[in-house]
C-alpha cells in the first residue's frame, strides 16, 4: 500500500535516533541520510529530497543547539512538518454545491486511471444524494466510449457520449449543454489520456475546457509515476490549472512518492485515492491524518495541532 | 556530475576515496533519470569495482573516467546475450503452428495499445494474425481490440499487406481458455501468429498474478512479453520479478516492452531497472500512440539519454 513502507522506515530512522542514548551529530546525519534514501526509494522527487535534507539539517541545526533545547521532541516535529509540507499544500478543493450544476473535468497521463475513477467519483457523489452524470470526451482512444458506457450501466448513472463525432471539443460541449439543461447536479467529462510532449494534445485539453468552463479540473495520476510526476504534473498545471488531484493504483506497492511530489510541485491537493479496480474503490483523502497515520503517529501525535 | 575532480587530470592512481564523491554524484544523476535506486546503487558499486587502483588516462580527469566506465556497464546492462529475432522466429514454424505471443503487465500501461502495435507491424510482414481478447474483466477492453482490428484491417488493405481477425468471447469467461481456443482454432485456420491480450493486474495481487501459470500452460505461448511503462518509478523492478516469477517452474518472461517512451524525455531509467531486476532483454519501446510507434531497442541511443547532462 502507498506509502506505508515509507512510512515505516522514517518513523524507525527517527525513533531509533531520539531513543539512542548519546544523540550526536554524526547519530543525526545518519538519520537525516536514512530518510532521504527512503524518501528516494519511494519515488519522492530527487530535488525535493535533497530540499528537505537542508530544511531538516538548518531548522534542527545539530551544532548550534542549546543544551536545554529538548532534541528528540525537536527533531521529530522538524520530520513531520517537513513530510507534512510535502502533501499538504494548504489549498483548499472546490466543494460541490447541491441545486446547481458542477463540471468536474477529468485530465491526465495516458493510462492514469481517468474513465475508470471519473465513474467511481460519479457514483461517490450519487450515493450522496448528488444527481451525477458522465460525459465521455475521448473521442481517441479505442474503446473509449464502451469502456465508460459498461462502466456507467453498471453503476447506474447517465452518460453522454458519440461513436461517431470525432472531434471531443463538440461531444463535451453537447454532454454538457444536454445534462446542464436536465438539471443534473455533478457532469463529469472525461477526455484522453495526453502528455506534455505534444503540444496538439495540451491544446485540445484546453479547447475543451474553454468549452465546458468546469468548475473544476481534477488530474488522475497513477501511484506508480516516478521521477516525470514533476515536470508532467508542471505542465498540466499550466495548461490547465486543475484544482485537485486523484491517487490512482494505491492498491499497487508502489510507495506513491512520485505522485506526492506532484502535490509539492503544483501547490494542489490530493482529494481522493483510488484503491482497485472496482466501482467502490475510491476513499476520501486528507494530508494531515495520511501524514500521522504513515508515521504511526504514537508519540507523535500531540504535534498535530500546532 | 559532480565537479570535484574536474582538475585531477592524467596518471592517477585511482583510491577509493577519489571515487566516492564523483560516484556520489553520479548515483543521483541516474536517479534523476528514473533509474530505481537499487540498480544506480549496483551500477555505481560495479564502476567502482573496475575503477579502483586503475590509473587515469593522460589528460583525464577523474569524473570522465567515471563517465566512461559507467556507459559501459550501462551498455554491459542493457546489450541482450541473445538477442532475438521475432520475425525469424516466426518463419521457423511457418506452415506447421502458429507461433503464440502473449502480453502481460500491470494496468494501464499499454498492454492492448503495444500488442496492436506488433501487429501492425506483423501484417507489414505479411503474416496472418489472429488477436486474442483475453482481458474477460476490463470494461471496453475486447471493444477496444474490435476497434484495433477494424482499423488494421483497413491499413493492411490499403498496403496490401497480411491479414488479421479478433477471437472473442465476450466478458467474464476464464482468461487461460479463451487462450487456447484462440491457439487451436488459429491452427485450423492457418494463421501464422496469435496475439493474446491479457487484463492488468497488479504485481501484489497473489491470486491474479497465480492465475497466470495456469494461463501459460494452457496457451503455451512460444513468448511472453511483459509491457512495463517508462513513466513508472522504482515499482518497475518488483513489477518486473513477480511477472518474471508468476509462470511457474521453467518458465520466464522473454521480453520486456516499455512503453511510453515518449512522455519521460531523457528520463528512460525504468529501461535500467526492468533489466537489472531480471536480467531479461528489452525487446521494443512503445513511442507514441500510433500502430507506428514501436522501436526495437538501440543500446546506445539508450545510453546516450541516460548520460545526458
Ligand atoms: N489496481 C487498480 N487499478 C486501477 C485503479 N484505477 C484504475 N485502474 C486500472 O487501470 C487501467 C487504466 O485505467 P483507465 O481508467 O482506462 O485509465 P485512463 O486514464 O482512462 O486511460 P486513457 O484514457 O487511455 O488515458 C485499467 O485497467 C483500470 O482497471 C486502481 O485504483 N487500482
Ligand atoms: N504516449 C504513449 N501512450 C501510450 C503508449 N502505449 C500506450 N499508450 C496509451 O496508454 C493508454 C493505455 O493503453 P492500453 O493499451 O489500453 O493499456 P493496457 O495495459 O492494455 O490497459 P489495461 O488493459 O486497462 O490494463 C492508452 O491511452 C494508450 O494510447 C506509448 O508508447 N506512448
Ligand atoms: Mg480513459
Ligand atoms: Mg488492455
Amino acid at each position: 500500500m502507498v506509502l506505508q513502507d515509507l512510512g515505516r522506515r522514517i518513523n524507525a530512522a527517527v525513533s531509533d535516533l531520539t531513543r539512542s542514548p548519546n544523540l550526536d551529530e554524526k547519530a543525526f546525519d545518519g538519520m537525516v541520510k536514512e530518510i532521504c534514501s527512503a524518501l528516494i526509494e519511494a519515488d519522492v522527487n530527487v530535488k525535493l529530497v535533497a530540499g528537505l535534507r537542508k530544511s531538516i539539517r538548518n531548522t534542527v541545526s545539530f551544532k548550534d543547539l542549546a543544551p536545554g533545547v529538548n532534541k528528540k521532541r525537536l527533531i521529530q516535529k522538524t520530520v513531520f512538518d517537513e513530510l507534512v509540507k510535502l502533501v499538504d499544500p494548504h489549498a483548499e478543493p472546490f466543494k460541490p454545491k447541491k441545486g446547481k450544476s458542477n463540471v468536474i473535468m477529468f485530465v491526465g497521463l495516458q493510462g492514469a486511471g481517468k474513465t475508470t475513477t471519473c465513474t467511481k467519483l460519479a457514483r461517490w457523489y450519487a450515493a450522496r444524494g448528488f444527481k451525477a452524470c458522465l460525459v465521455c470526451a475521448d473521442t481517441f482512444r479505442a474503446g473509449a466510449f464502451d469502456q465508460l458506457k459498461q462502466n456507467a450501466t453498471k453503476a447506474k448513472i447517465p452518460y453522454f457520449g458519440s461513436l461517431t463525432q470525432t472531434d471531443p471539443v463538440a461531444v463535451a460541449r453537447e454532454g454538457v449543454e444536454k445534462f446542464k439543461k436536465e438539471r443534473f447536479e455533478i457532469i463529469i467529462v472525461d477526455t484522453s489520456g495526453r502528455h506534455r510532449q505534444e503540444q496538439d494534445l495540451f491544446d485540445e485539453m484546453v479547447q475543451i475546457q474553454q468549452a465546458v468552463r468546469p468548475d473544476q479540473t481534477i488530474m488522475v495520476m497513477d501511484g506508480s509515476i516516478g521521477q516525470a510526476a514533476e515536470q508532467q504534473s508542471r505542465a498540466f498545471k499550466e495548461a490547465a490549472d486543475f484544482g485537485a488531484i486523484i491517487i490512482t493504483k494505491t492498491d499497487g506497492a508502489a510507495a506513491g512518492g512520485g505522485a506526492i511530489s506532484a502535490v509539492a510541485a503544483t501547490h494542489t491537493p490530493i482529494v481522493f485515492i483510488g484503491t482497485g479496480e472496482h466501482m467502490l474503490d475510491l476513499e476520501r483523502f486528507a494530508p494531515q491524518p495520511f501524514v500521522s497515520k504513515l508515521l504511526g503517529m504514537g508519540d507523535m501525535a500531540g504535534l498535530v495541532e500546532h | 556530475i559532480g565537479g570535484l575532480f574536474r582538475n585531477v587530470v592524467g596518471g592517477k592512481k585511482l583510491t577509493r576515496e577519489d571515487l566516492n564523491k564523483s560516484l556520489k554524484g553520479m548515483e543521483e544523476h541516474l536517479l534523476k533519470k528514473n533509474v530505481a535506486r537499487e540498480a544506480a546503487v549496483r551500477l555505481c558499486d560495479s564502476v567502482e569495482q573496475d575503477l579502483i587502483g586503475m590509473k587515469t588516462g593522460s589528460f583525464t580527469s577523474v569524473e570522465a573516467t567515471i563517465r566512461g566506465a559507467m556507459e559501459r556497464a550501462l551498455r554491459q546492462i542493457l546489450t541482450p546475450t541473445s538477442p532475438l529475432d521475432l520475425l525469424r522466429e516466426i518463419q521457423a514454424v511457418q506452415g506447421k503452428r502458429p507461433y503464440v505471443i502473449s502480453i502481460v503487465g500491470v494496468n494501464g500501461v499499454g498492454k492492448s495499445t503495444n500488442l496492436s502495435k506488433i501487429c501492425y507491424f506483423l501484417l507489414q510482414n505479411k503474416y496472418r494474425v489472429l488477436i486474442a481478447a483475453g482481458d474477460t474483466f476490463r470494461s471496453g477492453a475486447v471493444e477496444q481490440l474490435r476497434v484495433h482490428t477494424r482499423n488494421l484491417r483497413e491499413l493492411t488493405a490499403r498496403q496490401n499487406a497480411g491479414e488479421v481477425d479478433l477471437y472473442e468471447r465476450g466478458y467474464g469467461k476464464d482468461a487461460a481458455t479463451i487462450a487456447r481456443d484462440a491457439v487451436t482454432y488459429a491452427a485450423q485456420q492457418g494463421f501464422d501468429v496469435v496475439l493474446i491480450d491479457t487484463a492488468g493486474r497488479r504485481h501484489n495481487d497473489q491470486r491474479l498474478m497465480s492465475s497466470l501459470e495456469k494461463f501459460a500452460k494452457m496457451a503455451q505461448p512460444d513468448k511472453i512479453l511483459m509491457v512495463g511503462e517508462a513513466l513508472v518509478g522504482s515499482d518497475a523492478v518488483q513489477q518486473a520479478r513477480n511477472f518474471d516469477a508468476a509462470f511457474g517452474a521453467g518458465r520466464r518472461l522473454d521480453g520486456f516492452i516499455v512503453s511510453k517512451c515518449d512522455t519521460v524525455g531523457d528520463m528512460v531509467g525504468t529501461l535500467v531497472s526492468m533489466v537489472h531486476a531480471t536480467g531479461i532483454p528489452v525487446l521494443f519501446l512503445g513511442t507514441g500512440q500510433h500502430y507506428s510507434d514501436l522501436r526495437t531497442l538501440r543500446v546506445e541511443s539508450v545510453v546516450e539519454l541516460l548520460m545526458r547532462t
